[in-house]
């Protein structure tokens, strides 16, 4: 494959890119012991993307073979020489970072779908036999991975598998009020396939028994009094103030379209203690949880520095946006699926650690929210994020109070920063989500518990 | 067509051959044309040629799926064993099934063939109108696409549809920005037939840029009020899905959490209140013609005025819970327009908020919801005030349904659905301080 598609991109003149993928999916999923999902799926095509002075050219087929790398190429590059005659952007050749070298070593595992049915109804039935009185009960699991082939008119090559594997447990509970309550959490899992981390299915009970005492916790919750509030984010949602708040703001499409970050870069946006990057495989001394070693333009990827000491220092990059800004690419070209094209996109993106405790920091206020599970966000270009909260607790005189229900925390990303006056010592991964912006991307986000003022829903 | 008929036949007989009971094949192919503005800027010009085959068998009462997007024997082959293996592990159920035979028919709808030209060419008006009429709108991002496909669905009970469209379809994300400020993001998505439509004047394109325009001056909401929100087309079609999703759909009736579990019949909300799906209406654009289980669509009410009349089930979830099947599995959803303007309606506030977007976590299963209220504006007095920054709202879906103060005469049609403005009592507006 890899001479075919280097003989294809020969005739060009111009940056050109050429990937193959492979896409391989495996889920299950039980709802209060009925199996609603039992199934497989495998995506499989070649797309290409040609540069013509400015504007792009891309152009995809569900087959993989010399014959189609060829016809997508010339598609792609019909499709750039129209747009640049109907919109001519007199930009010249796009400049690069030369050639760049990954292969994956390790081979792609598949596992049984039986495998996966077994395992997910073990845990189902321990759930049902444990803690009848829930109202329902879910068990997704899900194991997936991308396989991709990309070489460049600039000689670069890469071989990256993407696996990645998790399983969700979502279980509601009727409160006395005849309403219901849910919780979810992802249990194990992370970069990898099935095997490398799921074995005994009872080794995911004591999560689950967490999540179960949680709920009954949420079950007597009460809503915070709607405004603003002192808040202590875990660090098992810190990763959605990065991620969220922050990352998307400083993505250079976003930024060249107007964001807050675009006047804010070598100012300070945050407290000192704040300091935040995008790796790209390896983070704090550890393989990061979903590393990324060449990008889809054949970038060589690094990590992308974005606020250091509270002060913003880059954007993260595509080979345009680094012409534009002059700066070096740092590798945030990604595509998801082999009909998708590039797009600025984060990897790993985490709030560095600070020093203090978490129960110091709990202990430091006087009346907040202590705020430990979200399920979803959403960014806007002006900064201001929205995090649904899913679970959490008053915080009075130091102390844990009563769980909460549903709410929601938004605040202004580049105002809230300025309130954080302590960080927790550990850096928790969220490894399971989807960034959705045009096409969806595996992303992992990441930091400590942070002390700061955000605005809480009430009701 | 002819290939995708023996494709999808292929696929039936092997999984039958191999032991299943009963088997069902979707069987498509089809392409994107689409244009990407980037800032303001065409950036890239995409085309996608996809195919793609999904399979489902039920054998012993028990079923497998799998999907795959190549069509060669060798790759169909390796599905339908997938599919039969997922069958043989999984668990016997008795509300499994597959569609039961109803006359075969041919469906064929919307723009069978991309006038790319004339395409581009509105395109490129609207991207110079937007420029020279509203020049501090910043087109963030524009996708605009002409989408053509066909697809066969055949199973072992003798059904075979055919179906065949294309259509046109704008997605725009814009934001207004001046030397001072800059405005939440708003979007705004329309589907069409004609390639020569003038986009600033679809739906409510328009007005939506002037308002972004208008948010320039947005200053962030202080204090906490009880009062009314008025819920633009686009924000309320939002809270329909929900609706359709926490309260009538699948999972919320399969786990018994839906608040209207009980209510099949039963006024859940004010009597102004008729939301109907309507894929079969020439309103909308290239509506859903087989339903996902294998079905003829139809149009539907889910409730009318103000009555539970359906909820919207898949053929699985009604056989689970004993209850019937909806008769559309799309998301063309009108609700119906009232008889008094916007403006009318608006007069009648005291304190309230218009909301035309709104960024909010899931709402709870009891319908609790909190967010916050993007591109939104005080109403005071009366009157549509200040444009605000920084407010959030919360409610609960069910109540707000029984409290409805008003449903606009105005309704926008987007291709896909269509909304009117709708006023609804109780909504907590907060600020930060």
């Amino acid at each position: 494959m890899r001479e075919y598609m280097k003989k294809a991109l020969n005739s060009f003149d111009t940056h050109a890119e050429l990937r193959s993928q492979v896409s391989r999916t495996r889920r299950v999923s039980i709802v209060s012991g009925s199996l609603v999902g039992n199934s497989s799926s495998v995506s499989k095509g070649i797309g290409a993307r040609v540069y013509n002075d400015g504007v792009w050219g891309f152009a995809s087929k569900s087959t993989c073979d010399e014959k189609s790398a060829l016809e997508v190429l010339s598609s792609a590059k019909e499709n750039a020489a129209l747009l640049s005659k109907g919109c001519p952007k007199n930009k010249g050749a796009l400049v690069t970072a030369g050639a760049a070298e990954y292969t994956e070593k390790r081979p792609y595992q598949d596992v049984p779908q039986k495998t996966l049915v077994e395992f997910s109804k073990e845990v189902d039935s321990y759930i049902e036999k444990t803690y009848p009185d829930l109202t329902s009960r879910h068990v997704g699991l899900s194991t997936g991975c991308i396989e991709k082939t990309l070489t460049t008119t600039e000689g670069s090559f890469a071989y990256q598998l993407f696996p990645r594997t998790y399983m969700i447990v979502s279980m509601s509970a009727e409160t006395s009020d005849g309403s219901t309550v849910e919780l979810f959490d992802v249990i194990g899992g992370g970069e990898g396939y099935f095997s490398d981390h799921y074995s005994d299915p009872a080794l995911t009970f004591p999560a689950v028994d967490s999540l179960y005492s949680e709920l009954m916790a949420k079950k007597e919750g009460i809503f915070p009094d709607a405004g603003e509030a002192l808040c202590i984010i875990d660090s098992s949602i810190a990763g959605m103030v990065a991620h969220e708040a922050v990352g998307h703001t400083v993505e250079a499409d976003l930024v060249l379209a107007g964001s807050v970050a675009a006047t804010n870069l070598g100012k300070e946006v945050a407290s000192p203690l704040i300091s935040l990057t995008d790796f790209a495989h390896t983070a704090f001394g550890k393989r990061a949880p979903l590393p990324v070693y060449v990008d889809d333009e054949g970038t060589l990827c690094q990590d992308a520095v974005i606020i250091k000491d509270g002060v913003l220092k880059s954007y993260m990059n595509n080979l345009e946006s680094v012409q534009h800004f002059g700066v070096s690419p740092n590798g945030n070209a990604r595509a998801y699926a082999f009909s998708d094209e590039p797009l600025i996109r984060m990897r790993n993106t985490a709030i560095h650690p600070g020093k203090d405790k978490l129960e110091d920091m709990i202990a430091s206020v006087d009346k907040g929210y202590y705020l430990t599970r979200t399920q979803n966000g959403q960014a806007d270009t002006t900064g201001e994020f929205m995090f649904g909260i899913t679970m959490g607790y008053e915080i009075v005189n130091g102390k844990l109070g009563r769980a909460l229900r549903d709410t929601t925390i938004s605040g202004v990303a580049f105002n809230m920063l300025k309130t954080v006056d302590m960080l927790s010592d550990s850096v928790s991964w969220d490894f399971a989500g989807y960034c959705g912006k045009k096409q969806p991307m595996a992303v992992s986000m990441g930091g400590p518990s942070i002390r700061c003022k955000v605005n809480i829903g009430g009701r | 067509m002819e290939n995708l008929k023996n494709t999808a036949k292929y696929i039936i007989d092997s999984l039958l051959s191999s032991g299943g009971d009963l088997a069902q094949a979707s069987v498509s192919e089809g392409r994107v044309e689409e244009f990407n503005v980037d800032a303001g800027e065409f950036s890239l010009i995409r085309s996608v040629f996809n195919s793609g085959a999904s399979m489902k068998v039920i054998k012993d009462m028990k079923k497998g799926t799998a999907a795959v997007n190549q069509l060669d024997r060798e790759a169909i082959d390796n599905a339908v064993s997938e599919c039969m293996n997922a069958a043989v592990t999984g668990v016997y159920d008795d509300a499994l099934s597959i569609a039961e035979k109803e006359e075969n028919e041919d469906f064929i709808s919307g723009k069978l063939s991309c006038d790319k030209e004339t395409f581009f060419s509105s395109l490129l008006k609207f991207i110079n109108d937007v420029k020279e009429q509203y020049p501090e709108i910043m087109l963030e991002q524009v996708i605009a696409s002409y989408s053509y496909g066909k697809h066969v669905l055949m199973n072992s009970n003798g059904v075979l549809f055919t179906e065949e469209d294309g259509s046109y379809s704008v997605s725009i994300m814009y934001s207004a920005h001046n030397e001072e400020n800059t405005t939440s993001f708003n979007c705004v998505g329309v589907d069409y037939l004609d390639p020569a439509q003038d986009i600033l004047e679809a739906a409510d394109v328009r007005l939506m840029l002037e308002r972004a325009v208008k948010e320039l001056e947005s200053i962030p909401f202080s204090g906490k009020f009880t009062g009314t929100a008025v819920f633009s087309p686009a924000c309320l079609c939002d809270f329909v899905s929900t609706i359709t999703d926490s309260f009538t759909g699948d999972l919320a009736l399969i786990e018994g959490t839906s608040p209207w579990k009980d209510s099949l019949g039963k006024k859940v909300a004010d009597e102004a209140l008729c939301i109907s799906v309507i894929p079969l209406s020439e309103e909308i654009v290239c509506g859903e013609r087989i339903t996902a289980d294998g079905y003829k669509a139809q149009n539907y009410d889910i409730i009318k005025n103000g009555v539970l009349e359906s909820f919207s089930l898949s053929e699985y979830a009604a056989r689970k819970t004993g209850l019937e099947r909806a008769k559309s599995t799309s998301g063309c959803v009108k609700v119906e327009s009232g008889d008094r303007s916007l403006d009318e309606i608006i007069s009648d506030i005291k304190d309230g908020i218009l909301v035309c977007r709104f960024s909010g976590g899931e709402p709870a299963n009891n319908g609790d919801f909190s967010g916050v209220a993007k591109n939104s504006f005080l109403i005071k007095d009366g009157k549509l005030s200040d444009p605000l920054s920084e407010t959030m709202i919360s409610g609960n879906i069910a109540q707000m349904l029984k409290s409805i103060k008003g449903i606009s005469l105005e309704s926008v049609n987007y291709g896909t659905c269509i909304m009117p403005y709708a006023a609804f009592d109780g909504i907590t507006v907060s600020g930060a301080n």
